[in-house]
């Protein structure tokens, strides 16, 4: 178990920063894996909603969670 | 709430083993913020089924525990596991319950997610992390962090799937040790914390235990750790406990007035339990001649059942002390003359003499050879070059650590003394009971030998000794599995033999009691010393 990762910060807004590192690092990874299979801009939609129902997740965990969570979105999507 | 600001309130608590038997009754005490108190008592009087009471696991038959602040628990195993646990399971155990309950969370949810990707176990595991923060987890971890590399040398990463069963006894105390001192609990339940740990490691347990401002209720053996750290004694004895508000140093005084107190407060109330039997039966008589005086007869009746029933105060508890009549004998002037002596691959070549009557302590480096010396001294077959040779009339009695006997296993105390031995002719039951009796070990006198305690097999090992004769005893660490009122009964014991005693220890208080010391050092250098050396390291030795 890997759980050294930095405390929780609450975020419940919808309205996410483009900065997010957790969003930006999900985006660019899925964009390329799913490219030509889905839209660049449902990528990106389907990462925030992701990023959004994760709210109140521990910051350091963020990036892994979001990602982990949109490509099982993603993949239900294409199927 | 701070640090310090934990306290302990045991009241009336009782306790019945499963035979029926009355363990612990009325036992009443406070330990209060920031206090050090030391529980001491006899093997087996109840100080660990105290200690799982207050720790909640074990409910009292009667009574009740109160406690202000987090609970924090050092278990007396610790130090001797030897199952897969690891060093991060040991730490989360040690945790609040609230982080080991978010700890047990996030492993289950990592569990699910390698059977399951889909959301809900995602989602799952996303609260299950956020619950790990929420409760402290990640400042925790950074917790253990220090705690590993102050009790290991690494960090946490590096050793979290480290199995505790690599690590020594005293490895695993000091990293139960370092998570429960650093830790958010301020009372601290620990059972013999410093079993296993070497002399530097008790010092280094004083300190931390002197400068916390926690509150510590610890059970120890160790005579100079409770007297350097404890500033209260409860003693567990005669089914109850009772409190020593001073230190240890003022504890066997204080231990005795108690019990001369008991005895004259039980003395008082036999007397007045006569006088009132006595007024009774005279004045049944004068009732059979006088009517007027049948009222008065009741009523003395009366009183009589009520002050039978009121009973009578609790016992002197049973004297614990170990009458051992350690005779010894006169020898030659020279005990034991040693020259050029090198036990093989151990030391380098060294001359000792010991003269009747010495007291020497044999001190230094774990695996330095010091078991060996008194094994050799005691005729076994040891491998060495140079001479040793014991002077006229000395009979050597080797006193080892404990399991140092098999064959003693599956006997009883009394068939072992029954069958006797060269050079310690057997005695029949009515003189083994009480030869026995003399070490409070009547009442394990026909239990096997291998489910004694440590410490009546320590006292057993010794009538042995008394027994055979010995007129130089060899004393392999005898302290180690003795509680405090034993050993000190050893130490008079030791005191009025005639005789030499030549004895490896750790015991810094049991030391205090030697004249000089032979000193083996890491560097394989055996010296005298007339002051206890207690700072060599172990040996490094190719494994």
């Amino acid at each position: 178990m890997t759980l050294t990762v930095p405390p929780s910060s609450p975020d419940s807004s919808s309205e996410l920063p483009c900065s997010d590192p957790a969003v930006q690092q999900a985006v660019d990874r899925l964009r390329g894996e799913y490219a030509g299979r889905v839209r660049p801009q449902l990528v990106v939609r389907v990462v925030r909603e992701s990023r959004r129902d994760l709210g109140g997740s521990p910051v350091g965990a963020l990036p892994e969670l979001v990602e982990r969570l949109a490509r099982y979105r993603l993949g239900m999507h294409v199927g | 709430m701070g640090i310090g600001s934990g306290s302990v309130d045991v009241s009336a608590v009782r306790h019945t083993l499963s035979d029926g038997r009355v363990l612990l009754d009325d036992v009443s005490f406070r330990v209060g913020e920031g206090a050090r108190a030391a529980l001491v008592g006899e093997n087996g009087a109840g100080k660990t089924t105290l200690l799982r009471i207050i720790a909640g696991d074990l409910v009292p038959e009667a009574g009740a525990i109160a406690r202000t602040g987090g609970l924090g628990v050092m278990r007396q195993f610790i130090g001797s596991v030897r199952d897969g646990t690891t060093v991060q399971r040991l730490l989360v155990d040690l945790a609040p319950p609230a982080v080991q309950e978010a700890w047990h969370a996030v492993e289950a949810a990592e569990l699910a997610m390698m059977e399951s990707d889909d959301e809900p176990t995602q989602m799952t595991y996303a609260n299950a992390l956020a619950h790990w923060g929420d409760v402290g987890g990640y400042d925790i971890e950074v917790t253990w962090d220090t705690v590993t590399v102050a009790a290991l040398g690494v960090p946490y990463d590096r050793c979290k799937y480290r199995e505790l069963s690599t690590l020594s006894g005293g490895e695993q105390k000091r990293l139960a040790l370092e998570a429960l001192l650093r830790g958010p609990d301020q009372v601290l339940l620990l059972d013999e914390p410093d079993n296993y740990l070497d002399v530097p490691g008790k010092r280094w347990l004083e300190e931390r235990l002197l400068e916390t401002r926690k509150t510590v209720l610890f059970v120890s053996h160790d005579r100079e750790l409770l007297a350097r750290v404890a500033d209260r004694v409860i003693t567990v004895e005669g089914g109850t406990a009772w409190v020593h508000g001073g230190g240890f140093a003022s504890y066997p005084e204080a231990r005795t007035a108690r019990h001369e107190r008991l005895a004259e407060l039980r003395r008082r109330w036999d007397e007045e339990h006569q006088r009132l039997i006595d007024l009774v039966r005279t004045m049944q008589q004068q009732a059979a001649n006088s009517p007027d005086m049948a009222n008065r007869y009741h009523a003395m009746q009366t009183r009589l059942a009520k002050f039978e029933a009121a009973g009578p105060p609790p016992e002197r508890p049973p004297e614990q002390k170990v009458a051992m009549r350690l005779r010894g004998g006169r020898t030659g002037v020279r005990s034991v003359i040693a020259e050029g002596l090198e036990l093989t691959g151990l030391m380098q070549p060294f001359d000792a003499e010991l003269w009747f009557g010495d007291r020497v302590g044999v001190l230094g480096a774990n695996g330095a050879g010091k078991s060996h010396f008194l094994r050799l001294l005691a005729g076994q077959d040891v491998a060495h070059t140079g001479s040793w040779r014991l002077g006229a009339r000395v009979v050597p009695g080797i006193f080892a650590q404990t399991h140092a006997h098999p064959e003693w296993q599956d006997r009883t105390p009394v068939d072992l003394l029954w069958h006797g031995e060269p050079g310690r002719p057997g005695v029949d039951r009515g003189r083994a009971m009480a030869a026995l009796r003399r070490y409070g070990l009547n009442g394990a006198a026909d239990q096997p030998f291998r489910t004694l305690s440590g410490g009546q097999q320590a006292r057993f090992q010794i009538l042995m000794l008394e027994l055979g004769g010995a007129t130089l005893l060899l004393l392999d660490e005898p302290t180690d599995n003795l509680d405090v009122l034993s050993a000190e009964a050893l130490e008079e014991a030791l005191a009025a033999f005639e005789g030499t005693v030549l004895a490896v220890t750790h015991d810094r208080w049991f030391a205090r009691s030697f004249d000089r010391f032979l000193v083996f050092g890491s560097d394989g250098r055996v010296y005298e010393s007339a002051e206890p050396v207690f700072d060599e390291t172990r040996v490094a030795r190719a494994r």
